[in-house]
């Protein structure tokens, strides 16, 4: 401890410019030898009190021992104290001066700092003083130059934002055209397609109509040939009656030949009956003379009998000879006539029966004729019934004909009314079209009129951009070159700042080393303090030492010594106060210098003699100080901005209280189907009131009510009576019989449980 | 009695009274609607601390309408009366857009009640009148409506005060009763 505080000093000295003088006494030594001291003596001491007298006689030789170790000991204390007191006195002395030094250099230091720091303030102000107003005036007109530019943005922003307008329009009003024009081409290729359609359906209508002519031609041709044929057919027809009158005359003819053959043939039947008769007549006749001629030959066989038997009689044989003869005579000529009448007989009926053959040939003949002619006849009428079906026929194909000479004359004016109409609708179309296409020309020129308009606006615009781009790009440059001034301005300023860093890492040094100074003073006067303690603990011990030896010297009655020791102590004391004055009062001046320099931070580590880089260092604070004042501009800006967070904020805190009312809400609403716990339970106490009123107001209302009303609104109140006056289940169901039985017909009351009398037994939780 | 007699007379012609809730927020203009639906009037109305029940007859229907008080504190027993009810008449304040959330969870709260499954949703966008009144379509999104599933909802701008939108709100109701039926 010493040893460092005469290190100390001799710095000290050192640094006071004042080598020599110092003292080199070991006081190590005599530090140990004290601290030993103190720790035997204490201890002895302690044990000395608790000691018996019987020990005591060994203990005062012990004691005288001690003694005169204590005294040897003293003398070398009083010489290590007289030492001390030179030491002392030395560095009271050296003290002293280092106080007086010290001193003269903390005032003059002192008045160096002052006039400085005056100096410097005013330097300082001044500097300020211009380089706020340079500032200012920099500031005005980058404001001025700032207000203009942002000004002109907005009108380039503006402009252009026009600009973006027309030109969208413009793109619209094109697109539009655009439409326009492809609906319009559209419009004119479908009416071309409809015009293509209807020429083409024109063509197959004049197509048609030239087939219908050509069918009508060959109809009529065909009707043509079929008069002819007609006419022909009547021909033939007339012919044919013609041929037919003959044929009926021949047949008339023919039978009246055929009646008058008829009359033949009867006539000739009736001869030929007559004859028949005529021969049966002869015949019978024949058979008549066949049987006289039998008679005759009978007679004659009795005459020949006779002869025979009268051969005798030859007279009369011979007169019957001749009568046979006679007879046979008159036989022969009867025979003769017969034979005669026969053949005669016979050649008529010869002749009859040929004249019958050839009338029966004849009629024959003319039954074959007849059959002929009737045959033509058939042929004939069934040539004229053909013809009449084909006179028939041939009139209906000529009504046919005439009918599809109307129609096609119908069709012929209907195709050529349609032709008619679809020329005309053609024309019309074609008109329409054509006038479509003029208003569409038209449009199409008026919208590329607006088109060029809109060109003609967007090169002026274009134009304007192009100026305004220009202007764009000159503030650009401007702003450019302004940001290059600032961006200068701001290396400056960072050039600056760290100018401003490097002196204030050399102030910081500084005052670092300033604050080691003070450290060292401090430790100085630490030092001081310590080695007044040192000197407090030695005057301590001594004064330990003393009253012990004046304890030991009462004991021995030598106070002398004791009384001088305490002129001694006195005079240490008082020169100790005086030390402690003399130390104080630095103490006091450094904290007087420390104090201001407190206050001035920032003029703080300027030392002695560095006025120019103080001046820069104060041109750089003012700079730093405009920097703080933007920064607290900008801070201005985030507290505006912080403010409207909060206006948010409370906003949304009143969208957050409503989520807080819900969830209370929820909570009140959750309480389940159990009927007890329906009544809300409300938290505040002032809105507990509220609500027992609202609650009873409710119950009285509802009560009001559920008395007052009809039995089917009753019924529904019955639940909220139930759940207002904590009715149970039971109590709840007997209501809803009572009014069942109250709104039924029939049915019997229901009767009244034991369980349903006012339950006073369970108290339940009441209505909140 | 007269419970007597309409029990004789619904039991003779065998119509049912429809039974219709009449439910929103307080100060939504139920009741006005209610009286409005039933004499045709604006009737000036106090905050209804409990219920009104009328009975509308509307194109030969009768409709028993509860107009249940829409306070906070009595919202709760709003479930007391949800049995055997055919329709609901949600009514919302258009003007309102504060507490539009508050309606639309207590539109579901109700909805998501079993004894209203097979109930007609009708919500009344009301106070149509207002300047600053939101359309339907923005009310049915900020109540969810487009996201309910088998359910008959339709949503109708209405003002009681002016008595516009009612009739077709209530003509759909009666077409919806009488089509379910």
């Amino acid at each position: 401890m010493f040893a460092k505080l005469k290190k100390k000093i001799a710095e000290e000295t050192a640094v006071a410019q004042r080598p020599g003088g110092a003292t080199r006494i070991p006081r190590s030594v005599s530090k140990e030898s004290v601290a030993s001291m103190g720790a035997d003596s204490g201890d002895d001491f302690a044990s000395d009190g608790s000691s018996s007298r019987e020990d005591l006689s060994s203990q005062l030789l012990r004691r005288n021992e001690q003694i005169r170790k204590l005294e040897a000991r003293l003398s070398d204390y009083a010489e290590q104290v007289r030492n001390l007191q030179k030491i002392k006195e030395k560095l009271e002395i050296a003290l002293e001066k280092h106080q007086d030094s010290s001193m003269r250099k903390f005032q003059e230091q002192n008045e160096t700092f002052q006039a400085n720091r005056a100096k410097m303030a005013e330097g300082l102000a001044l500097a300020l003083a211009r380089k706020d107003q340079e500032w200012s005036e920099k500031m005005d007109q980058l404001e001025k130059d700032k207000r203009f530019l942002t000004a002109q943005l907005q009108e380039m922003k503006n402009q252009s934002l026009n600009l973006f307008q027309r030109r969208d329009e413009m793109d619209e009003l094109e697109g539009f055209q655009q439409q326009e024009l492809s609906k319009v081409k559209h419009m004119l290729l479908k009416k071309e397609e409809s015009l293509g359609k209807m020429e083409q359906e024109l063509e197959a209508r004049t197509r048609e109509l030239s087939r219908t002519q050509e069918e009508l031609m060959i109809s009529n041709q065909m009707s043509a040939d079929l008069s002819q044929k007609i006419e022909e057919l009547q021909r033939n027809y007339s012919t044919l009656e013609e041929q037919r009158d003959h044929v009926t005359a021949s047949k008339a003819g023919a039978e009246n030949k055929i009646t008058a053959l008829e009359q033949k043939e009867q006539e000739l039947q009736a001869f030929i009956q007559q004859l028949s008769i005529d021969l049966q007549k002869a015949t019978a006749e024949t058979q008549e003379k066949e049987k006289l001629i039998t008679h005759l030959q009978e007679k004659v066989a009795s005459l020949e009998k006779r002869l025979e038997q009268n051969l005798s009689g030859e007279e009369h044989v011979q007169e019957l000879l001749k009568e046979k003869t006679l007879a046979e005579q008159n036989l022969e000529d009867s025979r003769q006539q017969l034979l005669a009448a026969r053949s005669s007989q016979a050649s008529a009926i010869d002749s009859l029966e040929t004249r019958v053959k050839e009338l029966e040939q004849s009629l024959q003949a003319s039954e074959e004729k007849l059959k002929q002619s009737s045959d033509v006849v058939a042929a004939q009428e069934a040539q004229i019934q053909e013809l009449a079906s084909a006179n028939k026929e041939s009139s209906c194909a000529q009504q046919q004909v005439l009918a599809l000479e109307q129609q096609c004359t119908e069709q012929i004016h209907t195709l050529e009314a349609q032709l008619s109409a679809l020329e005309r609708a053609r024309a019309a179309d074609h008109a329409a079209a054509e006038w479509k296409v003029r208003e569409l020309e038209q449009e199409n020129a008026g919208l590329k009129e607006s088109k060029n308009e809109c060109e003609h606006s967007l090169q002026h615009h274009q134009l304007e951009l192009k100026k305004l781009k220009e202007e764009w790009s000159q503030r650009e440059i401007v702003s450019v070159a302004m940001a290059q001034a600032l961006e200068e301005v701001r290396k400056q300023r960072e050039e600056f700042q760290q100018q401003a860093a490097n002196l204030i890492a050399i102030g910081g040094e500084k005052e670092q080393s300033l604050q080691e100074k003070t450290e060292v003073i401090l430790q100085k006067e630490q030092e001081i303090l310590q080695l007044k303690k040192g000197h407090d603990s030695a005057l301590l011990q001594i004064h330990q030492l003393q009253s012990e030896l004046e304890a030991l010297r009462g004991l021995r009655a030598e106070e002398s010594e004791a009384a001088a020791a305490r002129k001694d102590l006195l005079r240490l004391r008082g020169q100790e106060q005086g030390v402690v004055l003399s130390v104080s009062e630095p103490h006091v001046t450094s904290r007087a210098g420390q104090d201001p320099a407190y206050q001035l931070p920032a003029a703080e580590g300027i030392p002695n003699g560095e006025m120019g880089t103080a001046m820069d260092l104060g041109q750089l604070q003012k700079e730093k100080q405009d920097l703080e004042q933007q920064l607290l501009e900008k801070n201005k800006t985030i507290k505006q901005m912080q403010q409207r967070m909060l206006e948010l904020k409370k906003t949304l805190q009143k969208e957050l209280k409503i989520r807080p009312d819900n969830e209370l809400f929820e909570v009140r609403e959750k309480p389940g189907p159990e009927m007890p716990n329906m009544a809300p339970s409300v938290t505040n106490n002032a809105d507990l009131t509220d609500a027992r009123e609202i609650n009873f107001e409710y119950l009285k209302h509802v009560v009001l009510k559920f008395m007052s009303c009809r039995e089917s609104e009753a019924f529904h109140l019955i639940k909220a009576v139930s759940v207002l006056l904590n009715f149970s289940q039971e109590e709840e169901n007997m209501l809803k019989e009572t009014l069942e039985y109250k709104m039924s017909w029939f049915g019997s009351k229901p009767a009244p449980k034991g369980s349903i009398r006012p339950s006073i037994s369970n108290p339940r939780i009441p209505w909140s | 009695m007269g419970g007597f007699f309409s029990s004789i007379f619904s039991s003779l012609f065998g119509t049912r009274e429809m039974r219709i809730l009449i439910l929103g927020l307080d100060g939504a203009g139920k009741t006005t609607i209610l009286y409005r639906l039933q004499v045709g009037e604006v009737v000036t109305t106090i905050p209804t601390i409990g219920f009104n029940v009328e009975t509308v007859t509307y194109k030969n229907l009768k409709f028993q309408v509860w107009d249940l008080g829409g306070q906070t504190s009595i919202r709760p027993y709003w479930r007391c009366y949800y049995s055997n009810t055919d329709a609901v008449i949600y009514v919302v304040d258009s003007c309102d857009r504060d507490r539009i959330g508050i309606s639309k969870s207590e539109l579901v709260a109700m909805l998501e009640e079993e004894e209203l499954r097979k109930a007609i949703l009708v919500v009344f966008a009301n106070k149509q009148d207002m300047e600053q009144a939101m359309t339907p379509s923005e009310m049915a999104n900020s109540l969810g409506l487009p996201a309910l599933k088998d359910r008959k909802w339709q949503i109708f701008k209405t003002s009681a005060t002016k008595g516009t939108g009612l009739d077709e709100a209530m003509e759909w109701l009666v077409e919806t009763l009488k089509s379910r039926q």
